[in-house]
């Protein structure tokens, strides 16, 4: 319960903010073909002329039955935005953290037990590669390289453009397609992140005097490293995976522009530049309500990998 | 779980995913054109649409009350019967009487009359809905300050009704080209909250297309409305919008070829898709948007302290020999020779040069010549009293902050040329770049002295905005002249079009001479198209203005689904 005062501030100093913020959102849109009274008609009809303390209690009425209210950019209600939008990002970055996390947990894994051998090397280094390249970069240079020279996947968008007319199946795979090449940018460069602290971890435990107990016992090395070993190796990795939550709903702003993937991400900068407060108040609360749900999550797999911490 | 199973695993769904496409069946893609956007439609409604990409696709599905074209040869907009049969105008100009097309119907069987023309007029004409088209029922009849439906239009019968028009203009047919709504739909619709009527995501329209999908910031897609006679079907079976955002991502789905067309092409991308890109053509469109210096040319400070009642000289841009000055000093050749290359040319008014008819073709664009602008910034009282490089009057050094909007490459650019150039005759100028929005606002408000702003022309000439009343948000730079204001009258009010050339012309040399703002170029925007796709007749009124004309030429060159 003690969330629900803390997503209240954060909700109401994000709506404070952003109104003080200079730039009006209905003058992105004047040019030659509009009406020069149109921005003042539009900022009556969407009670932009209302005193600030009064638009906030307003909105704070709506917030309070549920009603999040219109996009101004996009003349639709933000609850429907945001159905449309929370399933496009998860789709992919569920999928990216299943990879960054797989793949970071088994190079980590791999390279802790080959420590100081050529494979832990090479991993090092191909870890350090990937992890310096920017994003935007490596994307564009997968659409080049992968889509438009070897024209292999699709360069952008979640689907075909005629997918509807497939059957389930087609569609599902044409989703995949689409995929994988954002999920790789996303998934593959945190794994490289992620592996580095497994290794690390691994590292220590290994050297600890219970693992030394295990092998003196006769234990196999599988049972040494699979039961001892790695339950706490992976309490950092638990850490991090809690604070990866977020990005869940959070989206991925650079993979999702590069790609064209309608998510969260992209919405909230769109939001943003667009000065579409219903939205970018909307986007916080998501993120705000993930980052509560990641702590809490976190906070129920410790106890559960480590058997010391009991919560009361 | 070891890297080769990776490697492996990564392999499998690659080849899973490529298995999907199997050979034989007819290709979808034959009769389908995908059109690249950089952002979603807004909305497909037309009376509360506000954004060009929207009206690009409500275009192909609404009917048009006329067919236009724009005449390149004259520069003129040329009407001829859409949903319109016939038009004749009585009572000196001031009513226009039209007779509608018979047997038009809307998408769902019901016909389409006067009766849903006029309430689309209403529609638009309402404040509370705040359409950007509101402008085009200025000129008709209101009273108490609101727009009369009633007393400007007239229902005869089902196909013929009159326009009453409070004066005559040469813009009145152009007014008159609003795409109606069907009145069934949106009888009841609540008019604050039009733009979010769910009834905008279903269009019903009697245009050649019709909406089959909308997945919101992802695609739209249109089919063959093949009831329609306004003109008629589609040739093609489906137009695909597909939203892609990022620049260099769309420009390698048009050299992929799953993508038809797209808008804009960088002239920067120009070579190389001419060198290495035979199968796509490269259309420019004639220049309808410029770029310009906005110099304000009344005191801000006094203005805004005053309750824009008092309007005095800028401090610095106020003397017209100084705007003058500013624009010999810029070397606007070497930003245009730089920046668009051969898409671009040299502005001398904001008289798009598409109107040709209208055009002052004796005035000359200033040229680059420092030595006259430090000429006149000594005639204008400028000179360098204490010796430190910066010119000073009455104690005030000449220095400014020059605005433009941040991540506008071209723009920067031309900060940082207009910095250069002007720091030779003994000008400082700080640059900063601004968020849009900040910038747009502040320009808006009248707020900078000095800013790198654009400009986009309608189809017809009305500078009524830009050089008219102070407080217009339109005239950013607060430029005001009587004869201007007479002029524009003149032109405004002006029977026939042809009779307001010379008004517009005078204008036009007044400007010219007075400078309020540095006009540096007008853009010719670039259009990409897969030669696959036939017919395109890209012209200046939009891209996809002959859509209902498109087929797919050379079905080898089809694209995979």
């Amino acid at each position: 319960m003690s969330a629900v005062p803390l997503l209240f501030g954060l909700l109401t100093f994000t709506f404070f903010i952003i109104h003080l913020t200079p730039g009006d959102p209905v003058l992105l849109y004047i040019s030659g073909d509009i009406d020069p009274q149109y921005a003042a008609n539009l900022r009556a009809t969407l009670g932009l002329n209302d005193p600030l303390p009064i638009q906030y209690v307003k909105w704070l009425k709506s917030m309070l039955v549920g009603d999040m209210g219109v996009s101004f950019s996009m003349h639709d209600e933000v609850v429907n935005i945001l159905a449309r939008t929370i399933p496009n990002t998860l789709i992919l970055t569920t999928s990216a953290l299943i990879v960054n996390f797989a793949i970071g947990i088994a190079l980590g894994m791999a390279a802790a037990l080959r420590r100081g051998k050529t494979t832990d090397y090479i991993m090092n280094v191909v870890a350090l590669f990937i992890y310096s390249m920017p994003e935007f970069w490596l994307g564009l240079m997968l659409i080049l390289g992968v889509s438009l020279h070897l024209d292999w996947l699709p360069a952008s968008g979640m689907h075909s453009p005629l997918a509807l007319y497939l059957p389930p199946f087609e569609y599902f795979l044409d989703l995949l397609e689409h995929m994988i090449l954002p999920v790789f940018v996303l998934g593959v460069a945190s794994a490289a992140a992620t592996g580095r602290y497994m290794r690390g971890s691994l590292l220590e435990v290994l050297g600890q005097d219970y693992i030394r107990t295990a092998r003196a016992k006769g234990l196999s090395e599988t049972i040494v490293i699979g039961k001892h070993a790695m339950r706490n190796a992976l309490i950092p990795i638990i850490t991090l995976f809690g604070l990866s939550l977020p990005f869940l709903l959070g989206g991925a702003v650079i993979v999702e522009t590069v790609f064209s993937w309608p998510g969260m991400g992209k919405l909230t900068i769109d939001a943003i530049f667009a000065r579409d407060y219903p939205v970018i108040i909307a986007c916080t609360l998501v993120s705000g309500v993930m980052v509560i749900i990641g702590n809490l999550l976190a906070d129920i797999l410790y106890a559960i990998v480590d058997p010391r911490i009991r919560y009361v | 779980m070891s890297p080769r199973f990776l490697i492996f695993a990564i392999a499998c769904c690659i080849l899973l995913v490529s298995c999907g496409k199997g050979p034989g069946k007819k290709d979808p893609m034959s009769e389908t054109a995908v059109v690249a956007l950089s952002g979603d439609a807004d909305n497909l409604n037309p009376v509360v649409s506000n954004s060009t990409t929207a009206s690009e696709i409500w275009a192909n599905i609404y009917p048009t009350m006329f067919d236009v074209s724009f005449d390149l040869r004259e520069g003129k907009l040329k009407f001829n019967p859409g949903l319109v049969q016939s038009w004749s105008f009585e009572n000196q100009g001031r009513d226009v009487v039209l007779i509608l097309r018979k047997g038009v119907r809307w998408e769902d069987g019901m016909p389409v009359t006067t009766e849903d023309v006029k309430f689309s007029y209403e529609l638009y004409g309402d404040t509370e809905v705040a359409s950007p088209r509101r402008n085009y029922v200025e000129s008709m009849i209101f009273t108490n300050n609101k727009f009369d439906v009633d007393k400007s239009i007239k229902i005869i019968d089902d196909t013929t009704m009159v326009f009453h028009f409070a004066k005559t203009y040469p813009l009145q047919l152009f007014h008159l080209n609003l795409p109606p709504v069907p009145k069934h739909v949106f009888r009841n619709a609540d008019r604050r909250t039009l733009r979010t009527n769910p009834a905008n995501d279903r269009p019903i329209g009697a245009g050649p297309f019709k909406l089959e999908q909308w997945v919101r910031q992802q695609q739209v897609v249109l089919s063959r409305n093949s009831k329609s006679v306004l003109p008629s079907p589609a040739k093609l079976e489906r137009t695909v919008f597909r939203v892609i955002t990022e620049p260099t991502t769309r420009l390698t789905e048009l050299k992929k070829g799953t993508v038809d067309l797209m808008q804009p092409i960088y002239p920067d991308d120009v070579e190389d898709l001419q060198t290495n890109n035979p199968d796509i053509k490269l259309v420019t469109l004639p220049p309808r948007a410029y770029d310009y210096i906005g110099w304000m040319n009344i005191d801000t400070e006094e203005y805004h302290r005053s309750n824009k009642r008092i309007i005095r000289p800028h401090p610095l841009f106020g003397d017209r020999r100084v705007r003058q000055a500013l624009t010999y000093a810029i070397d606007r050749r070497a930003i245009l020779r730089e920046k668009l290359k051969a898409y671009g040319e040299l502005a001398v008014t904001d008289f798009s040069p598409i109107f040709r008819w209208a055009i002052n073709k004796g005035l000359v664009p200033y040229p680059y010549d420092p030595e006259k602008a430090r000429q006149l910034l000594r005639s204008a009282g400028w000179t360098d009293s204490d010796g430190d490089g910066i010119l000073d009057k009455a104690g005030r050094n000449f220095e400014f902050t020059l605005y433009y909007n941040v991540s506008n490459k071209r723009r920067e650019y031309v900060a940082t040329v207009v910095q250069e150039n002007l720091k030779h005759v003994g000008i400082r100028v700080n640059v900063q770049a601004v968020e849009n929005t900040v910038l747009f606002q502040n320009i808006d408000e009248k707020r900078y002295d000095a800013f790198i702003g654009g400009f986009s022309v309608g189809l017809a000439i009305d500078p009524s905005d830009r050089w008219g009343d102070v407080s217009s948000s339109f005239n950013t730079v607060g430029f005001q002249n009587t004869r201007v204001g007479e002029l524009l009258k003149l032109g405004l009010h002006a029977r026939d079009e042809r009779d307001a050339g010379p008004f517009w012309m005078e204008i036009q040399s007044i400007i010219h001479q007075e400078q309020p703002c540095t006009f540096l170029y007008w853009i010719k925007d670039i259009v990409g198209v897969n030669r696959r796709l036939k017919n395109t007749n890209i012209n200046t009124l939009g891209v996809t203005d002959d859509m209902h004309e498109w087929y797919i030429g050379d079905p080898r060159a089809a694209m995979s689904p």
